[in-house]
Order: C-alpha cells, then structure tokens, then sequence
C-alpha cells in the first residue's frame, strides 16, 4: 500500500539543527512547499478548465496523471531523453483524453452523475493496467542530467529540477492565462463558461471545443505525471492522492477559476509540507481543515462564481 | 422483491412511481409473485451454509455486509440524491474504532462494537455537517476528500491504527468463530438493517429525502428543513456504513488501510448502481456480483479490477439504472403488461442527475 506522497529526491536539511524549526529548515519546506504546489497547479489547472468548460469533474484525472508519467518513465528509461518523456507522455495522456471525450462521454452527456461515474470506472481500469504494466513497487522518473544538481538559494541548498517544475507552472499559468482572456479559443471557452447554449447557438461547434478542452486538460495531467513523477514518485495509489489533492485545490480555490488553482496549489502544498514536517502522522487531517473553513464560510471557494 | 420504489426520471409523471408494482387491473397473484420470490429469497439465504461449500459461505457473508454497505450508500444516492464516493471512510471509521478497542484498548467485543459505531455516528454527522452545505458534483468531490482523511489517519498514524500493517486479530463474537456461524450471525445483523432501512425510506422522512432528490428548492418553502434532513440521512446512512464495517472487520479478523481507500468507496457505489439505485435489493444483487468477481473470476483473471471497471463502464453507459432497474424495465414491466393488458411501460429506477447542469 502507498504511504503517502514520498518526497524522492527533496533535499534533506544540511546540518540539522536540534532547534524545532530554524529560519535555514522553514525556508527549505517553503520551497518544497512551493514547488510541490507547482506540480498540484499542473494537475489542478486541467481538471479546473474541464470543469469550467464542461461541468464534468473528472476524476480519472489522477489516473491520467499517474498513467502520463509511467509512460513518460518509460520513454525516458528506453531513450534516456527527458524531453522526450515529458512530450511523449503528455501527448498520450492527450491522445487517451481525446478518447474518452469522444468514445464515451458523449454518450452520457448532459448527465453530470453519469459522467462522473464513467470517469470513476475509467479510473479503476487505469490503475489496474498501470500496475499489470509497470508493477507496485514505487518507481522515480530520473530528473535530467543538465538540472539534476542542486543550487545555493539564500543559503539553503536546493535541487535545481525543482526550481524549474516551479518555472514551468509559473510559465504554463501564464500561457494559460493567456490563451483564456486573449485569444479567439479562449474567448469561446469563456462564453461557453457562462452560456453554452447561447455560444451554440452562434454557430459555434461547441462540441469540438468540449472535445478541445477535454483533452488539453488530459495533457496538463499527463505532463504533471511526467515532471511531478521525478520528485514524488510514481506507485499505485498516487493516483488518488494526486486526486484528492486536485479536489481540495479546487475546492479552496473555486470550481473552474484559474486563479483559484493557482492560490489553492500554493496553500495546499505549503499546508501539506509543513504539517508533514510539524505533524507527520496527521499530514493529511491538517491538509483538510483549511477546506473545511473554506467550505463553512465560502462553499463556492475563493475565487468560484456564485452560479456555477 | 421491494422494487415499488422506483425513482422516475424528473419529468416523468408521479404515478409511475408505483409503476414497479403491479397497480391497475393487474390480479393480485401477480403481487404475490414478488412476495413468493421473496420467500424463496429468504430461504435459500438461511439454507445457503447446507447447500454449498466454505467458500461460497465465506462469499455469501461478504455479499451481505458488502450489500448492507451499498445500500447505506443507496440510501444516500438512490433516495436522497446525494452520490457518495466516501462511504469507505465511514465504513472504516466504525471498522477501525472496532479493531483498535477490541486489541489494543482490551474491552469486551459488545461494548467495543455500541463505541465503535457511536464513534462512526459522531464522524458521520461531522463529515455530514460539511458535506451536505453542497450538492451535486460539489457533494461528490467533499465526500470523496472526506473519506481519503480517514484513509490519511490510517496509513500515516501508525501508532493508533498499525499504518499499512493494519491491525490483525479482531476477535469474533464466542457464538459465531465458526465460518458458518458467521454467516447467520452476519445475515441476523444484516437482515435487521435492511428491515430498518426499509422501514425508514417508506418514513415520512424517506418520503421527504426523495422528495430532497427531486426538488431540493422547493422544499424550504413547504416548511422542510432540508439541510437537516440531509445530515440525519448522512449520518444515519454513516452508521449502517458502520455496522457493515464492524462485520468486515470480525469476518477478516483485520482491518487495514486498503478497506477504506477511495477505490473502496467507488466499490460501494458500483455495486449500488450495478444493482440500480433507489431499489432495496439491487444493493444485495450488485454486492453478490462484485464480490463474485473479486472473489472467483480473480483467482482466473488477474485483471479482476479492469473487469470491474469495465463493468462500471458498461453500466454507467447503459443500464443507470442498474441491473434490478434492467429488469424492471425490460423483463418484468412486460410481464405485468401482457397480464394486464395495458399498453404502460414501468420505468425503473434511474440514476438521478443533478448538479451544476441545471443551473447553465
């Protein structure tokens, strides 16, 4: 059985001090705080743009992601290119998404129980063949040579591979962003947001823009698989971890808003690394008492609309 | 069979909802078919332990606490339109409660088991509290969340509940160490609960969950209180969650982290719609063939869970409403209309959609 997200290769505190926690170890769980956050807003941004879009929860999403970086390990183990990992996993989990969109949820469409479902079951098969095909002992993907060493920030030694998943989200947040306010799709994406039926009724084929969505979405997970499965390792059941980290991201964050990913990864993965540090045996109790308050005092989260 | 509770899609008419029995001009031995097909029911369940060997036994005992956990979830979903993916925790809750009491707190298996489910019915109204502010996908997300706290505690708090090693040795009560034994002790408990659950969902109360499920908005205007119906029903369906638990946890003898992981959860909620939800007995019947499943097709298919998957699948996309509702639908609502002559279809039940849907 999984024991919960396993750091892989987070760097141990150098020269550990007695005192519970000095300035030198609350910086090194804020980055680690952070960066995890990072790989959480990967995961997070395309389960929250398939929702906003489609009112689909998805929760094959963790499977997708845990699937994208088994094949990306693998592609990597055969070729030794992590590049090529990433695009290949990322691309297969897309073309797997693409699948699902069209295979089978259409034929559910319009019910959003049914579809829930559907993902559920989907999300037993993968997790089945994941492990028929890559075994249950947890395995990491081999961050690359270029950025596998470690770097002087402030003081605190720190991988440098970390650093750049950080610079990616960062990056694809921003691209996200972007392609939502400033571009012809993303406009569409919005308005579909708001009135599907309107947006389809101006001629726009929104079915082929579900179909968009869905598997960019899918991609986002299969590339979180690959580079979040090169500091926490891949096993079975990380699948639902990663779920159920995406859930209380979206949850804090609000249903469908991009800003709301991105707050509620920072504050889950810093929440998380912290009272794994502080509280290791009640990691998780700590990760869901912030959305319980969020769900007491603001159900929609913090940035969710009012009518969803 | 009580099959009478059959749940129309939203727009269908409100009389269809007795459509599953026979009404009109039927005869009445029509009616007492379902009462003789329970009775055989109830027979061969008491005779099962002298018809077939140990091991049907043994998978004739999970088919009834696994039923009695999908229809805890049933009486969740099915009736009150609440689907919930983390019932496993609650089931646990109980399950764990039971096996920490009973080996290392030492109590006596009777006190442990009335502290274990008091324990199950304080977690279930708290998880409640949270849950039932939401609806729909909402709802299924936090119930989802919940039950992975639970699965969190398990495998993290080592000291209290054992991590991924569990806790061995949960005693079974003096009268009932013997397989078969078991399974009548198992079937008293369960039976009991269904009766309950029966009497429950025909209540007021059930009557009001459904009509939760098919007009949440309306109700507060008829002088309902909703949210607190829907926490009762929570923490009731927690604590019959519970008791399924408790008997997981004697039959194993163990309890560990993999009963209360989110598959777990998506287990009990397959077998609820496998069965059709909003029926009594589709619970009994999706449990019988899930258990089947992982208990005989796995010891000649390895890819056992793909299996289940694939039938989750299957399901989902054409039958929702489950193979008692199949049934219902397709063999049995002919056999009333060809006796009595009339041209209606009975619809089974059909799983409820709502959520965020609607309001776009």
């Amino acid at each position: 059985m999984p024991g919960g997200i396993r750091a892989a290769s987070s760097c141990a505190p150098v020269g550990r001090e007695k005192r519970r926690v000095s300035l030198h170890e609350f910086g090194l769980q804020l980055l680690n705080g952070v960066t995890f956050g990072a790989v959480l807003f990967i995961v997070s941004s395309g389960f929250t743009l398939i929702f906003g879009l489609m009112r689909i929860v998805n929760l094959a999403q963790g499977a997708l992601y845990l699937i994208g970086g088994y094949i990306g390990l693998s592609v990597i183990r055969g070729t030794g290119s992590f590049i090529l990992g990433v695009i290949v996993g990322a691309t297969a989990i897309a073309a797997i998404g693409f699948v699902i969109e069209r295979g089978l949820l259409r034929l559910v469409r319009g019910k959003p129980m049914s579809e829930i479902l559907l993902t559920v079951g989907l999300s037993f098969i993968a997790a089945d063949l994941a492990l028929a095909q890559w075994g249950g002992d947890p395995v990491t993907v081999p961050a690359p040579e270029a950025i596998s060493g470690s770097t002087s920030i402030l003081g605190i030694i720190y991988p440098v591979f970390r650093l750049v998943v950080l610079g990616l989200a960062v990056v694809l947040a921003a691209l996200l962003w972007w392609l939502q306010e400033r571009t012809r799709v993303g406009a569409i994406v919005r308005a579909g947001v708001d009135d599907r039926e309107m947006v389809a009724a101006l001629g726009i084929n929104v079915k082929a823009v579900f179909t968009l969505v869905f598997t960019v979405g899918a991609l986002l997970a299969g590339l979180a698989g690959v580079v979040g499965g090169a500091f926490l390792s891949l096993y079975p059941g990380a699948d639902s971890e990663i779920l159920t980290y995406s859930l209380v991201v979206v949850v804090i964050g609000g249903l469908g808003s991009l800003q709301g990913a991105i707050v509620g990864s920072l504050l889950v993965g810093l929440i998380y690394d912290f009272g794994q540090s502080l509280v290791p045996s009640l990691a998780y109790f700590v990760l869901f008492a912030p959305m319980a308050l969020i769900l007491i005092f603001r159900p929609r989260g913090l940035f969710g609309k009012e009518t969803a | 069979m009580s099959t009478s509770a059959s749940t129309p899609e939203t727009a269908a008419p409100r009389d269809e909802d007795r459509a599953a029995a026979p009404v009109g001009g039927a005869p009445p031995w029509l009616g007492r078919v379902k009462w003789g097909v329970l009775a055989a029911i109830v027979v061969l369940a008491l005779a099962w332990p002298y018809l077939v060997s140990s091991f049907y036994v043994g998978m004739g005992t999970q088919a009834l606490f696994y039923g009695l956990f999908a229809l805890s979830i049933n009486l969740l979903a099915g009736y009150g339109g609440m689907v919930t993916l983390g019932q496993a925790g609650l089931m646990g809750t109980a399950g764990y409660a039971l096996a920490i009491l009973t080996t290392t707190s030492g109590l006596p298996l009777g006190p442990a088991m009335l502290a274990a489910l008091a324990i199950c019915a304080v977690v279930s109204a708290f998880f409640g509290l949270l849950a039932v502010r939401a609806r729909g996908t909402y709802f299924v997300m936090i119930t989802l969340a919940e039950g992975m706290i639970i699965w969190g505690i398990a495998v993290r708090w080592q000291a209290l509940t054992g991590g991924d090693n569990g806790i061995t040795s949960v005693p079974r009560p003096a009268f009932a160490l013997e397989y078969w034994q078991y399974y009548y002790f198992v079937l008293a408990v369960v039976a009991v609960c269904t009766l309950l659950i029966g009497r429950l969902v025909r209540s007021p109360f059930g009557l009001t969950l459904r009509g939760i499920r098919e007009a949440e908005d309306r109700l507060p205007s008829l002088g309902y209180n909703v949210g607190l119906h829907k926490l009762v029903a929570f923490t009731v369906s927690g604590v019959f969650a519970g008791v399924a638990g408790l008997l997981l946890a004697m039959y194993n003898n163990f309890f560990g982290p993999s009963q209360v992981f989110f598959l777990a959860s998506a287990e009990g909620l397959l077998m609820s719609i496998l069965g059709g939800v909003g029926t009594m007995t589709g619970a009994f019947v999706g449990a019988s063939v899930v258990v089947y499943v992982k208990q005989f097709v796995s010891s000649y298919v390895d890819r056992w869970m793909t299996l289940l998957g694939v039938v989750f699948v299957l399901v989902v996309v054409l039958a929702p409403d489950g193979l008692v509702g199949a049934w219902i639908r397709v063999v049995w609502s002919n056999v009333v209309r060809r006796v009595t002559g009339s041209g209606r279809r009975a619809r089974g039940p059909a799983m409820r959609n709502e959520g965020g849907r609607e309001a776009t």
